[in-house]
This record gives C-alpha cells, sequence and structure tokens, in this order.
C-alpha cells in the first residue's frame, strides 16, 4: 500500500509530462479499440452479407461434391438431410437447391450462368434475395416458369423483365435439356459475381430443366448465430455420419472470405503494433526521465533498507498507474466511439464498387463493440507498458546508493 | 561492550592512480557511543561513515557491527541489515518529498512489517518529543530545514536501530538550530541508549561528542574520549 501510494503521487508530481503520457496511452487505446470495433463490425457485415445472399452457414453436399460439382452427385437422401435439420438446434431455416451451369439466351446475346433452382418459401428464411429484387417480382407468383436474372447479367443479355430467355444445359442424364423461362425480376444482391454470373428457378423448374426428378444438389443451412456454425457442423456431420454427405462451413465454401478478414486482421495488427512502438518510445521516455530526476531518492530509499526489487515494483508501480488512468480514459473512449459508430455507422459510399468486390454490399459499416476487445486491448496496453517500465525500474534498482545519495 | 569494530579498512578510489580515501583504519565503538569523526574534507570521514553503513565496500579490512561481519554480506542481505540495524541521517535532510512527515517516520518500519498502529503510535510519540507534534500531515517541503532534520532524526531512530550513522547533520542549519538537534541527538543517546557516529567538521558537534576521532588522509590522526561523558548503554 505503501508503494502504491508512493507510485501514485510520484506520477502527479510532474502532472503536465503525466498527462500527456496519459493521453498518449488513451488515445492508442481509443485509436485501437474503435479499429478493433471497425473490423469486428465489417468483417460481420461481410460474413453475414456473404451468409445471407447466397451462401449461407452451412451447406450439406454428396461427399467430394464441393471439390468437383456436377449434377451426378446430388444429396443421396434429401429427407434425411432434412430430418437431420429439423432436430438440430439453432436452424433458422434452410433450403434445398439445384444447381447447375447453362447458357443463357436471349434475342440479343447469351452469357454463360449459373442456374440455381430454389423452393421460393425455402429460400426465403435464408437468403435475402427477395429483398434484393429492384424490378419485377419473387419467384412465388403464378407464372409459368419465371426466371430471376442479376441486374448485370439482365445488361448483358439485353433483357427486361416479361421478356423471353431461353436457358440450354446439359442435363443429368446427359441429354440437352432447354427451357423457356420468361424474366420475371431483377435483382441487385450487391456481389458482382452474383449479380452477373447467376439467375434463379424455381426447384421444380430446374429439376425438369436439368432431368433431376426430385433429387437436389445442396441444403443450405442458416443458423441463428455465427457463433454456433462450428458446433452445428459438428453435430450435422454426426447426425448425417451414416451416409456420404460433406458439412462444410461458410469459410469452407469461401475461403477466399477468411483468407481476406485474417489478412485484413494482420494488416491490422502491424499498424497497431508499429503504433505501440511509437508509443512506447514515448512512455519509455518519460519513466526514464521521472527515474534519472530522482536518482537521488532512490539512493536514500536503498540506503534506508529497501531492496533492489521494491525499487522496481516502485517504477512499475508508477507506470501501471500511468496504463491505469490512461485505459480507463481510453477505455472509455474507445469504446464510446465505438458504440457511436455501431449505431451511426461509417459511410463508405464513395468506395461502394470496391467494397462490393470484396463481399460488402452495404455502403455504411457499423462498428461492433466486443468484451473480448475492450479487455484484450486494455491487456495488450498494460503488458506493454509494464514491459517498458522494467529498463528504467532495472536501471534505478541498480543504482549505487553512495552514488545515488550524492547525485544532484 | 564493543558494537563496531573495524579492523584495518582500507578503500581506495580511482583505477590507476588511487587515492586511499580510508587507509588501514582500525576502530572500536562501544554501544551507547556518541562519537564524531572529524577532519578537513577529503580526510575520509564520509567515506568511512559510508563503510560502516554498508554503502559502500572496503577494498580490504573488515567491519563487523554485532556479530555480523557487513563486508561478507551480499547487496541484498546488506539492504536488510541496513533496514533492521542501521539509522541514516544525512546532510541535506533526505525526506521522501512524496510523503507526509508521518509517512516518512513509518517509511521504514513499514519495510520492516511492523503493524501500522504501532508505527503511527511510535511515528506520533517521537514528533511530540522533538516539539513537532502539529507537522505530522505536512510535506517536508513545508518544513523549515531544522525541521526537516530534526524529523530525519526521528525517521533514524523510530524503529530503535544498533547505531545511527550521521553524515555532517548540522552542515545545512543554522547554529540555533543545529544546537537544538544536537541536544535533542544528546537527549536520545542519553534516555534511550541510541549510538551515534557522525561525520562532521562542525566544531559543535565535536564540542559535544563524548568520544572525536579525528581523520587525516584517511587515517586516524587522533581519538579523544572526553573524560567528564558518561556513556550510556542500552538496557
Amino acid at each position: 500500500m505503501l508503494f502504491l501510494t508512493m507510485a501514485w503521487r510520484n506520477v502527479w508530481r510532474n502532472r503536465r509530462r503525466s498527462a500527456l503520457t496519459v493521453s498518449v496511452i488513451a488515445l492508442s487505446l481509443t485509436f485501437n479499440i474503435l479499429m478493433r470495433g471497425i473490423g469486428d463490425g465489417f468483417h460481420e457485415q461481410m460474413v453475414d452479407n456473404s451468409v445471407r445472399a447466397h451462401i449461407g452457414h452451412l451447406q450439406v453436399h454428396r461427399s467430394g461434391y464441393h471439390d468437383d460439382p456436377g449434377l451426378n452427385r446430388t444429396l443421396p437422401d434429401p429427407a434425411a438431410v432434412q430430418r437431420a435439420l429439423a432436430a438440430l438446434p439453432g436452424v433458422r431455416g434452410y433450403s434445398l437447391r439445384v444447381l447447375g451451369d447453362g447458357l443463357a439466351s436471349t434475342d440479343d446475346n447469351s452469357a454463360g450462368i449459373a442456374i440455381v433452382g430454389i423452393d421460393p418459401t425455402e429460400e426465403r428464411t435464408v437468403t435475402t434475395i427477395e429483398r434484393a429484387i429492384t424490378e419485377g417480382r419473387y419467384l412465388d407468383g403464378p407464372d409459368p416458369r419465371p426466371i430471376l436474372v442479376g441486374d448485370r447479367l439482365a445488361t448483358t443479355l439485353k433483357t427486361r423483365v416479361g421478356d423471353k430467355v431461353v436457358l440450354l444445359v446439359q442435363a443429368a442424364d446427359g441429354s440437352m435439356g432447354a427451357q423457356l423461362f420468361r424474366v420475371g425480376g431483377l435483382f441487385r444482391s450487391g456481389s458482382p459475381d452474383l449479380d452477373r454470373n447467376v439467375a434463379y428457378v424455381r426447384r421444380s423448374d430446374a429439376q425438369d430443366l436439368f432431368a433431376l426428378g426430385d433429387r437436389v444438389t445442396e441444403a443450405v443451412v442458416l443458423l441463428e448465430s455465427s457463433a454456433a456454425v462450428e458446433g452445428a457442423q459438428a453435430s450435422l456431420a454426426a447426425a448425417l455420419a451414416g451416409g456420404t454427405y460433406e458439412v462444410l462451413t461458410w469459410s469452407q465454401v469461401e475461403p477466399f472470405l477468411e483468407q481476406f478478414i485474417v489478412l485484413d486482421d494482420a494488416f491490422f495488427y502491424i499498424i497497431v503494433g508499429i503504433l505501440f512502438i511509437v508509443i512506447s518510445i514515448g512512455i519509455l521516455n518519460t519513466i526514464l526521465m521521472s527515474v534519472f530526476e530522482r536518482v537521488r531518492e532512490f539512493g536514500v530509499m536503498m540506503a534506508l533498507g529497501t531492496r533492489p526489487r521494491q525499487v522496481v515494483r516502485l517504477v512499475v508501480l508508477e507506470a501501471i498507474v500511468l496504463a491505469a488512468v490512461g485505459s480507463a480514459v481510453g477505455g472509455t473512449l474507445g469504446s464510446l466511439a465505438t458504440l457511436y459508430f455501431a449505431d451511426a455507422g461509417i459511410d463508405l459510399s464513395s468506395f461502394a464498387e470496391g467494397a462490393a468486390s470484396i463481399g460488402i454490399t452495404t455502403t455504411v459499416v457499423y462498428s461492433e463493440l466486443t468484451a473480448a476487445n475492450v479487455i484484450l486491448s486494455n491487456l495488450a496496453v498494460f503488458v506493454l507498458v509494464v514491459l517498458v517500465a522494467l529498463y528504467p525500474a532495472v536501471h534505478a534498482a541498480r543504482l549505487r546508493p553512495v552514488d545515488a545519495i550524492r547525485h544532484v | 561492550m564493543s558494537l563496531l569494530t573495524l579492523a584495518n579498512v582500507t578503500k581506495t578510489y580511482g583505477n590507476h592512480v588511487g587515492v586511499r580515501a580510508v587507509d588501514d583504519v582500525s576502530l572500536v565503538l562501544e554501544r551507547g557511543a556518541f562519537a564524531a569523526l572529524a577532519g578537513p574534507s577529503g580526510s575520509g570521514k564520509t567515506t568511512l561513515l559510508n563503510l560502516v553503513g554498508g554503502l559502500d565496500k572496503p577494498d580490504r579490512g573488515t567491519i563487523r557491527i554485532g556479530e555480523a561481519e557487513i563486508t561478507a554480506m551480499p547487496p541484498s542481505a546488506l539492504a536488510d541489515f541496513r533496514l533492521r540495524r542501521l539509522g541514516f541521517i544525512f546532510q541535506a535532510f533526505n525526506l521522501l518529498p512524496v510523503l507526509t512527515v508521518v509517512e516518512n517516520l513509518e517509511f521504514v518500519p513499514a519495510l520492516q512489517g511492523m503493524a501500522a498502529a504501532e508505527r503511527r503510535r511510535r511515528a506520533h510519540d517521537l514528533l511530540a518529543k522533538v516539539g513537532l507534534a502539529d507537522v505530522g500531515g505536512k510535506r517536508p517541503n513545508e518544513l523549515s530545514g531544522g525541521q526537516q532534520q530534526r524529523v530525519a532524526v526521528v525517521r533514524a531512530i523510530l524503529t530503535e536501530p544498533d547505531v545511527v550513522l550521521a553524515d555532517e547533520p548540522t552542515a545545512n542549519l543554522d547554529s540555533a538550530n543545529a544546537e537544538r538537534l544536537l541536544e535533542m541527538m544528546q537527549e536520545l543517546n542519553r534516555e534511550r541508549g541510541v549510538t551515534f557516529l557522525f561525520s562532521t567538521h562542525d566544531p559543535q558537534v565535536m564540542a559535544r561528542a563524548r568520544r572525536l576521532i579525528r581523520l587525516r588522509d584517511g587515517r586516524i590522526d587522533a581519538d579523544d574520549t572526553h573524560s567528564s561523558a558518561t556513556t550510556q548503554t542500552r538496557p
């Protein structure tokens, strides 16, 4: 308690210098928490957008489908998958789909596309494709063989709502399948890949087109929480263990997403690391100055019987006082700033095109405040400050009392 | 009963052309002594006091305080010895500026592990005894030089060390304050049997010392015991 009292008072002996140091610590912590919060929110939104746009949290296929997709690898027993999903806790919805490639042709142009056969009602529980419709209507209307195309694909095909589109495919039995569809709606998901290359049709129409009968190629699952993905994957894989299935998470389906997040995190930590090095030099300077100014005091303390490790403790405690005040201020400011941007968001509309290319389909990024962010950021600052304080602390502890007392 | 024994103690400064600050000094000091090391500047007073206090190591010779040979102790043991067995009074007072007077007095006993209530009681009792009962909550910079040095004396004796080492304790005081301080230390010596060893060139201190050890060029030049003095020993 005595050393803590001394540390507290020593810190405030030079108020201006300590206030400056506390400000540096607080600002770095604020920056760290806010940037981490924006990063977390950005990643969460990116994943959520991709998950909700098309891929879901989990996908169930016949084994080997992901590496070599084809109509010969349909789900062995869709009913068994449905039963397993019905029994799995935390499932918000699922959609059984037919996926195949084909050629879309209009009077003016043609393009190779991915054809996704969906049940409109099921799909509504998993993806946001219905909400992405900008013109026309969803696939649940009375019209025969409607097709939803992305706005970029519509531009390529020079087609509009109500126009005819012929889909030409190689069916599961090897025959050529061709069907006439009519554009029921246009969508803009924000994902250039989806908007340029994908068309949605009813699942039954796709099954006819690809001569699949009632077979489907995948089940796409949306969970209540993205945090439960790994657990749900394991549970579902266990439930389907008797069959030849593969259960993949979003990150396995789209490894690019996870790689991007890892890379983005790496850049963040590099920037924070550089920032912390610069801050460390400042803090080291402050504590060294403080030690050099008190050489005689340390000499007196040691002459009176203070042990070297107690001198180290005093200097480190002073650093901890600085870190604690800086953390309190920075933690509060960082949390408040993160909460503010979690509500107000950060307008990135000027970067919309670039953001869309990496799966960010909204023009406003919302930060996310997590306990882990605040705790880890504070911990990092504490560890940094204590480590930085060790050098001047050891320097003080190694002073010879007889020399230190004479120090002017 | 001897308390402090120096045998052939030598301390040299400088690597090549060494200056012998203390040259083959042997000395025995009795418990309850009120002794002064006197001599001109450079005679080795402060160096000898630092060696006795374990703040510096001699190049040769041994120093014993009681049964402990401090010249053989490692630094941590020496720090502990200083904490428990020695008291220091410095020329420049050297109270810790961030602590109040009472906290300064509690510093050493707190390091020793003395109970808070006991060390506070001792601090207040001794402050009252030296006429500083009303300054306990003040910081050192709010006190006069004389008051600060009296606090320093109280700090040195509060834990009842074997010996109090005082380096030029009156050097920064006017003669009235110096006289008052010396009276106080003499009283503590008489009443409590605290052993004092000063380094000084102040005639006031020399006049009051019961034993005056004169140094010249690092050697003992004269060692006088005032015949009228009565040595009190601790019970």
